[in-house]
């Protein structure tokens, strides 16, 4: 059913038809919409599932992780500096393979401080060895969120849903509320692989010497490789139930595209637009979506990247000393092919900055008009009184 | 995935197939906790060594039942005692020092009240029956209590009264508006019940006495104090006797008084007389000849006599009383009355600052009544045989002498404290030094009494006595220092309504009101439960290895697993738990 809803409370509602058995959270703006939904629904019945109350963040994740090393299906949301505080317990959980989903509403690090969007606090946690997809509208995160249990649950990894920080999490769109018994269909109870029982005590990460613990890593990376493969699957499943899919990523006249621009999360929406435009005076410009970015899906990027003459990445995030953190991987999974599109990486739209249709044609201009890239990582839009101010 | 066209991926994690009990942490141990229940300062405190603790836990979790027959084990008076004590636990109460004392005279008030209804009532355990007779003479609170814990013990008891009915002070001396006389019937009522004769109108003569000393295997005398001591002053005769004045209005005569009524002495029954006084018509004026501060009487009744407009002048004493010449027809009786101003010496005597009459400084006053309430006495009868015979030996509450047949006096002709909490001790301690007389012989009377000590003061434990838990409960007073503070938040004291101060002097009605439920529950539930295990749980939660076993209530130590860190005795909120090196 259709319902006029935010973006926080479409992933609160995927939650609920998930059936999750425990929610430990503590709040944190732009995030907080989500649990506040949640404890509602567990205070007025309408989920049957144990809210833990927590004094961290720290100890929310240690709470779902002892929830689901018990076999329950567990889920949390954080942001920015709640998400940095679990760092230690983010590995905890992927390394104990456990399938936790947890919502994270991207939001700047301070200080300065700053409540509005920006993807360096997710993307610096790419190595906890979490899947993290990133949604475009609310429509998708509430997709999103119920196909992350599937992932989570087949691969024994845990999954971070992705949303821009009030663009997305604040924004109210019309968006089709499944039903249950669709949502059951799609999504059946979790039958863990390995929990911890009281009737058959037994202890789970112990000490794991040198000989073991390389192996111990590489599966892992092996169920991440899967991950493309299965979630190409499930979301197989996913479209027979409820007739839609987004792909880990989506490439919009890609094909004979010569210059092709990169954008994560909302920025997309706004990409499309300009993209019609760019068509319409007949520019040979593709878009490409990236929804998945761990794990990293090299094949495919490849596959639609390749041959064009220019990638154009939008980063909203930096890694200090280096530059935008799509731009880095993007441009690493194509320096080994033979013949390499040139990479431009910009940076726009740090902490919650609007990045608009004039910004992302200005994006356009700079990599037609320059024969390779000016430097490392374009800042688009610095307000240059500023810049300028530093010099004297 | 049933339908899935992939198979199960590797999960290569490390995981045990036991449990961590393989691991017997025991084995690191240096320390072990024990479960150590020590002494809560309130029991020490209490005449009757109650164990308020256990009751306060019982009560906080809704078993009344079980809290009423905690109480009724060491007190046959909770009804009385809640209305009547001067509850020297309050003022021992550790939670003092956080806020304010639990109310536990409210309390064990509330539970003596809800216990009156025989639906209500635990059943009290009697011995089997001995082939053993005591007589009792007094019903008041320390020969009813005597015939209470000896009947308890299995023994055949008989008391004899003066009275027209039982009760002795309880009902002669102590006005209504304190102790209603149906809560203090049913409590009496609750006695006889058990197997008690009593016997009214039926005082210990000579020849009684002698009869007594034939039939019977024991005699216990409370006859208490009857007489009151005269004044002693020109024209003193002319003075009216308090405790004469109580005991007519108590046996229902019809009495009104206007004017000025002086009540000479400090009291509680100088009190109790004052108060009565002004319900009569009368305004009262108490003349004491030391300080305020001085009173014996206690001192909340102290301050609800000046509440209800009773006036006290201090440091005066009474040197002349003379009748006036009739001034008019109306006037029944007018006296005029001298007084000495007193002084304070710097010498104490006793502890008590010396009064000393200060100069030639008199004063006179004019009023219309003077009654006198400045003690009591034995009466003629029951003078005190000498305790130096052979056989004869003093304890806290009672002298026992050994005659003919085995005599133990107590009450207040031998309580340390003229109180019914004291009374009812006396009565109690009779019955423990009979029982073991009869069973184990004189000499072992000292060691009997000595296990059954609550605290190092005299307060006896029937549960003690009769080797129940509290036999082995460390003797060690708990102290505020010993208490982690940090499990309790301050919540306020209760409140009982009291009736309108308008309206007290109306009538006897009684003052103060017993507690509802649920405000008991919450009361008892501040309690600190110093020294005395409620069943908290700490220590099992914070037990890192699990350590702590539950068995029908019981907790105990798995020593395979307790490796001596000792969490568990360091946060245990009420030092019910203590810490054993091991040699190894």
């Amino acid at each position: 059913m259709k319902k006029v809803i935010e973006g926080s409370h479409a992933v609160a509602e995927a939650a609920r038809l998930a059936r999750v058995e425990v929610i430990a959270a503590y709040p944190i703006t732009p995030q907080t919409h989500i649990v506040e939904a949640l404890a509602e629904h567990c205070a007025n019945g309408s989920l049957n599932a144990r809210f833990i109350n927590v004094e961290s963040e720290h100890s929310a994740m240690a709470a779902v992780i002892g929830a689901s090393s018990g076999g329950a299906r567990a889920f949390t949301a954080s942001s920015s500096h709640g998400l940095a505080y679990m760092h230690e317990m983010l590995h905890w959980a992927s390394a104990a393979r456990l399938p936790i989903v947890m919502a994270e509403v991207n939001r700047a690090l301070g200080p300065g401080w700053n409540i509005w969007t920006d993807q360096t606090d997710s993307l610096a946690q790419r190595d906890t060895g979490w899947i993290q997809l990133y949604c475009e509208d609310g429509q998708e995160a509430l997709d999103t969120t119920l196909l992350a249990f599937r992932l989570a649950e087949t691969l024994n990894l845990p999954v971070m849903v992705v949303l821009d920080a009030f663009f997305l999490s604040h924004t109210f769109e019309p968006i089709d509320v499944p039903d249950q018994q669709q949502v059951d269909r799609f999504l059946p109870s979790p039958t863990p692989r390995l929990r911890l029982d009281t009737a058959a005590p037994n202890a789970f990460n112990q000490l794991v010497m040198p000989t073991a613990y390389m192996e111990m890593r590489y599966n892992t990376q092996l169920a991440m490789e899967e991950a493309v493969r299965r979630f190409d699957q499930i979301e197989k499943e996913f479209k027979a139930i409820f007739n839609r899919d987004y792909g880990p990523v989506e490439a919009i006249h890609c094909e004979d595209a010569e210059i092709i621009i990169v954008t994560t999360g909302t920025v997309t929406s706004t990409c499309r637009l300009v993209l019609a435009e760019l068509r319409a005076r007949g520019e040979k410009v593709g878009l490409f979506k990236m929804k998945m970015f761990r794990p990293f899906p090299v094949e495919i990027i490849r596959r639609h990247l390749a041959s064009a003459r220019k990638i154009a990445v939008v980063d909203r995030n930096f890694s200090f000393g280096a530059g935008g953190i799509f731009a880095q991987e993007i441009r690493a999974a194509l320096c080994n092919l033979g013949q390499h599109p040139q990479v431009f990486g910009f940076i726009a739209g740090l902490g919650g900055r609007d990045i608009t249709p004039q910004t992302l044609t200005e994006i356009y201009n700079e990599t037609k008009n320059d024969s390779s890239p000016a430097a490392e990582s374009i800042w688009i839009g610095l307000n240059q009184e500023i810049v300028e101010s530093w010099s004297n | 995935m049933k339908n899935s066209p992939f198979k199960e991926l590797p999960l290569f994690i490390p995981h045990s197939h036991t449990s961590t009990a393989v691991n017997k942490t025991g084995s690191w141990r240096f320390f072990h906790p024990i479960y150590d229940d020590k002494t809560a300062p309130c029991s020490a405190a209490c005449p009757l060594g109650q164990d308020i603790a256990g009751i306060e836990m019982l009560l906080s979790r809704g078993l009344l039942k079980d809290a009423r027959r905690l109480v009724l084990n060491e007190n046959p008076f909770p009804a009385v005692c809640g209305r009547v004590c001067f509850h020297p636990c309050e003022k021992a109460c550790n939670r003092t020092n956080l806020d304010a004392p639990i109310a536990i005279h409210n309390l064990e008030r509330f539970l003596g009240d809800t216990a009156l209804s025989p639906v209500e009532m635990p059943d009290i355990a009697i011995k089997a029956a001995r082939n053993k007779r005591v007589a009792i003479a007094g019903a008041g609170p320390a020969g009813l209590s005597a015939a209470y814990f000896l009947t308890r013990l299995g023994y055949r008891c008989e008391v004899f009264e003066a009275n027209a009915a039982p009760g002795g002070l309880l009902r002669l001396g102590i006005p209504e508006y304190r102790l209603p006389r149906d809560i203090l019937d049913h409590e009496i009522k609750r006695i006889e019940n058990l197997g008690v004769t009593i016997r009214c109108k039926n005082p210990v003569t000579k020849d009684l006495l002698e009869k007594i000393c034939q039939d019977y295997d024991a005699l216990f005398i409370g006859s208490g104090y009857g007489r009151s001591i005269a004044l002693k002053i020109d024209g003193g005769h002319l003075a009216y006797d308090g405790l004469e004045f109580l005991r007519r209005l108590h046996l229902g005569e019809k009495m009104s008084f206007a004017g000025k009524a002086v009540v000479l002495g400090g009291g509680n029954t100088a009190i109790d007389v004052a108060r009565c006084l002004a319900r009569l018509g009368a305004s009262p004026l108490i003349v004491y000849r030391r300080r305020i501060q001085d009173m014996p009487a206690f001192e909340p009744e102290v301050e609800m006599a000046l509440r209800e407009g009773v006036e006290i002048k201090e440091l005066l004493a009474p040197i002349r009383l003379q009748r006036n010449q009739s001034e008019s027809s109306f006037a029944a009786s007018s006296y005029t009355l001298n007084l000495q101003q007193m002084k304070i010496s710097k010498n104490q005597i006793h502890g008590r600052a010396r009064i000393m009459p200060d100069g030639e400084k008199t004063e006179t006053i004019k009023v219309e009544n003077v009654f006198v309430a400045i003690g009591a006495e034995a009466d003629a009868l029951w003078h005190f045989p000498a305790t130096d015979t052979a056989g004869a030996f003093s304890l806290s509450h009672c002298k026992f002498i050994d005659r003919k047949i085995p005599l133990v006096f107590g009450g207040d002709l031998t309580n340390p404290v003229d109180s019914v909490a004291d009374a009812i001790a006396s009565g109690k301690q009779a019955a423990m030094v009979l029982d073991t007389y009869f069973e184990k012989g004189p000499a072992a009377v000292d060691n009997a009494l000595a296990a059954c000590r609550i605290g190092p003061g005299p307060a006896l434990s029937m549960n003690a006595y009769l080797g129940e838990n509290r036999q082995t409960r460390n003797p060690h007073v708990v102290t505020y220092n010993e208490i982690v503070t940090d499990y309790f938040q301050t919540a306020p004291r209760v409140t009982p309504s009291l009736l309108d101060a308008n309206r007290r002097l109306e009538s006897f009605a009684e003052i103060e009101s017993t507690l509802a439920d649920q405000a008991a529950k919450e009361e008892a539930a501040r309690c600190f439960s110093c020294g005395n295990c409620n069943a908290c749980d700490y220590c099992r939660l914070y037990c890192p290895e699990m350590a702590v076993r539950v068995e029908k209530g019981r907790r105990s130590i798995d020593m395979d697993y307790c490796k001596g860190c000792g969490v568990c005795a360091t946060e245990c909120p009420r030092n019910a738990m203590a810490l054993e090196e091991e040699i190894k």
